[in-house]
């Protein structure tokens, strides 16, 4: 042990001493600060335009106010939807759909009396020559809409065709118009459509649960039922993520010391599996903290933002419970650690294969690939953890990892859990024997890829004799 | 009674279809500087990484310290490889630190040893400068010091003069002597004879994978006696000329005056009759030198002109090029 101590202390002080490591850890906060920051400010800073609609009454105008107006009441609806599946206490609710309206009904667009009643007129005040009085002061005139002398068309002039959410609204509005035009003339209501809507049938989503557990936890579906599978897909995609970021440092540590001749030296004080277990457990480290810091970070983050709200830390309580169930959290470890075994040896035993990174390079590509595989499954198993395709998919060697995490919400047979387990172990270990002797030819006797084949043959022949 | 540090008994060592080391068999006693010579790819690294557990041998068996080799046995020995190499990023001391921790000495220990080791060795400057800052010579002078660090009974040194400019080569045979009076037992590979005229007192011969000599520098200048030169003009077959008269005579490196040739005298046989021998034979001499016996002649007479010309390379390689 205090071997593998002193190569994974190497290692590791190795890795988190580079600048990159540093900038790496910094780059994930920095860059959410910068984007959260930037999305904050690009928004506010959005700057709020003038427009006119040119007509003698005030039909396209009053459609264009009404279509701004759905659309607010529309994002308005939405984010108390998203609030409805968290379960927050009223009072924390109440806040967050008044800070939700607020929002939604900062208009950007706000419409001005036309200074002018034809498009050659009002020339200079689109090109912002002139300025026309409204609201907020005096400002250019952004967009202007003037129907054509048929009434076929409402065209739509602006100095800045780059922006389209006036035109886009102002194109729903008048189909809206001629949706009620139609049902005017078919001597219908105006809200015919809504009330349509309005009287449709609701689909509550509940879940089924033993009259006890019923009784108690009621069938409302609520966070508490969903936190399990997205705690389990964070799980699974953490590994992936994990493993992703491994391969360079396996593939170029490797290297480092092929190139630099040292594997000589080490193997005259170490055990190659010592040697192994001290490299795979510092990029394991090395990555943790990594990825540690950023948890923390956007725990920091979360922390904070439910200080903001009265009760906001209830949110927390599902995942934790999910966290703290070890019919997920014990599968998920050690579906963790062996999907991490098997992947990061994998590399490891590719990287001694190596004398350079453009080398390595040309492994990069057969790589994302075989990664690649799993995240298809984590993807479909996410959307559906009981799906016919993610069962089978489970048993392959490769995909258990991942799999196993994503089904353990669902309750999966405790033998298939138990036997994947076995078959996920045993494949461990049999990729174990291979990387190592992979590793030792390539560390060793300085294979190179070419020579893989080779290695593989005289692997097979040995066992067999 | 003393175990011999290293002892291997009929050892064979095959890469696909060539024979890298063939029935190789050797005892290094207790306290004794040995010398592995042979020229490149005479199967001397090969040996050494079989001889330490590197390398599995396909036949014989290896002892180091009367055991298998094994990390218990390794931390009794210090081995300097052939390819040199230490972390680019770590500096002297921590290098120095690090291997010594891995074969066993404490925190303390290491830093003191490795703060002690460079600071005798001129490096005291340079302890907290990273290796990639180092040069080539001094990068090299901190992997001997990663060698010696930990105290070793027995160091093993694959061709460790290799790339030391003359100033630095000669503070490595002062180190040797330093450890080789220390106590530690001392086995070398080179490919340079001089070295090992100049340090060893046993010598093992390797050419093509199969030990050829075996003995002390005693036995090995016996085995050949000594020797004259003689020169004769380009084309004429010396060997061909003295072989009736019961006289070996060895093609030498041209040395500008015809062809070369040595010529060994067997006891009791002077170098004034070799020149007679020759001239005897009608050979058209250009120049006559009485000679003593060295390392290379022996080589020479064991295994012939062409992998006496393959040492030659190796000690040449840039003339080669």
């Amino acid at each position: 042990m205090r071997n593998v101590y002193l190569i994974f202390r190497r290692d590791y002080l190795g890795y988190v001493r580079a600048w990159g490591f540093w900038l790496s850890l910094a780059a994930v906060p920095l860059f959410m600060i910068i984007g959260g920051s930037f999305a904050v400010f690009a928004m506010k800073s959005t700057p709020v335009r003038y427009y006119a609609v040119i007509e003698s009454g005030t039909t396209y105008a009053d459609a264009i106010d009404d279509q701004f107006a759905r659309g607010e009441q529309e994002t308005a609806r939405q984010a108390r939807d998203m609030v409805d599946g968290m379960n927050l206490p009223p009072e924390s609710r109440q806040r967050i759909e008044i800070n939700a309206d607020d929002a939604a009904s900062e208009r950007k667009f706000i419409r001005v009396p036309a200074p002018a009643d034809d498009i050659d007129s009002l020339r200079p005040y689109l090109l912002g020559e002139k300025l026309v009085s409204g609201p907020l002061g005096d400002k250019p005139l952004f967009a202007a809409f003037i129907p054509s002398a048929d009434g076929k068309t409402l065209e739509y002039w602006s100095d800045d065709v780059n922006v389209s959410t006036l035109l886009n609204t102002a194109a729903a509005a008048m189909r809206h118009l001629a949706e009620r035009n139609a049902l005017a003339d078919a001597g219908l209501p105006a809200d015919f459509l809504e009330q349509v809507e309005a009287s449709a049938i609701d689909v509550p989503a509940r879940r089924i649960r033993s009259v006890a557990e019923q009784s108690s936890a009621g069938s409302e579906v609520t966070m508490a039922d969903r936190a399990p599978t997205y705690v389990a897909g964070g799980l699974a995609y953490f590994l992936w993520l994990m493993i992703f970021s491994i391969i360079q440092y396996l593939l170029m540590g490797t290297i480092e010391e092929r190139s630099n001749k040292i594997f000589d030296t080490l193997l005259t004080s170490v055990k190659l599996p010592e040697l192994l277990a001290g490299k795979l457990l510092a990029v394991f480290a090395v990555t943790s903290t990594m990825m540690a810091s950023w948890g923390l970070f956007a725990l920091a983050a979360s922390a904070f933002a439910a200080t903001q709200l009265p009760g906001g830390a209830d949110l927390f309580t599902p995942f934790l419970a999910a966290i703290a169930d070890p019919g997920i959290i014990l599968p998920g470890l050690i579906s963790f650690v062996l999907g991490y075994l098997m992947y990061g040896v994998i590399f490891m035993a590719l990287g001694s294969l190596c004398d350079t990174i453009q080398e390595a390079q040309t492994l990069l590509s057969p790589m994302m690939i075989l990664l690649m595989l799993p995240m298809f499954a984590i993807f479909i198993a996410f959307q559906d953890p009981g799906s016919p395709v993610v069962d089978i998919a489970a048993w392959v060697p490769i995909f258990t990892p991942f799999l196993l995490i994503l089904r353990m919400p669902n309750d999966p047979p405790m033998w298939e859990v138990a036997a994947q387990m076995v078959i996920m172990a045993a494949t461990t270990l049999l990729i174990l024997w291979g990387a190592t002797k992979v590793y030792r030819a390539g560390a060793v006797h300085g294979a190179g890829i070419g020579d893989l084949g080779g290695v593989f043959k005289r692997m097979i022949s040995r066992k067999n004799g | 009674m003393s175990i011999s540090p290293l002892v291997l008994r009929n050892v064979t060592k095959h890469f696909g279809t060539f024979t890298a080391v063939s029935d190789l068999s050797l005892d290094v006693p207790e306290g004794g500087i040995i010398g592995f010579l042979g020229p490149n790819g005479a199967g001397k690294s090969t040996s050494l990484r079989i001889a330490l557990g590197v390398m599995q041998p396909d036949a014989g068996t290896v002892s180091l310290f009367g055991a298998k080799p094994g990390i218990a046995t390794l931390k009794r020995v210090g081995f300097l490889p052939e390819e040199r190499g230490l972390y680019k990023k770590m500096t002297a001391r921590t290098s120095i630190e690090h291997f010594a921790r891995l074969k066993g000495m404490t925190a303390r220990d290491a830093r003191a040893r490795a703060i002690e080791l460079l600071d005798t060795s001129g490096l005291g400057d340079d302890k907290n400068t990273r290796i990639s800052k180092l040069s080539k010579g001094m990068a090299q002078k901190v992997q001997i010091l990663s060698t010696l660090a930990h105290r070793p009974d027995f160091l093993i040194l694959d061709e460790p003069f290799s790339g030391l400019d003359p100033v630095n080569q000669q503070i490595l045979e002062d180190l040797v002597r330093a450890e080789h009076a220390r106590g530690a037992t001392i086995l070398f590979s080179t490919h340079v004879m001089e070295h090992a005229e100049r340090l060893c007192d046993r010598i093992v011969m390797m050419a093509r994978g199969r030990k050829v000599f075996d003995g002390t520098l005693g036995d090995a200048y016996g085995a050949l006696g000594h020797g004259a030169r003689i020169n004769v003009e380009t084309g004429f077959d010396l060997a061909a000329a003295l072989a009736p008269k019961g006289l070996a005579a060895h093609r030498m490196p041209d040395d500008g005056h015809g062809d070369a040739w040595r010529i060994s005298l067997p006891k009791g046989v002077g170098a004034q009759d070799a020149l007679r021998a020759a001239i005897e034979a009608s050979a058209p001499i250009v120049g006559f030198a009485p000679e003593e016996a060295r390392l290379r002649d022996v080589f020479v007479s064991l295994v012939g002109e062409a992998d006496a010309a393959a040492l030659d390379r190796s000690q040449h390689p840039e003339e080669v090029a």
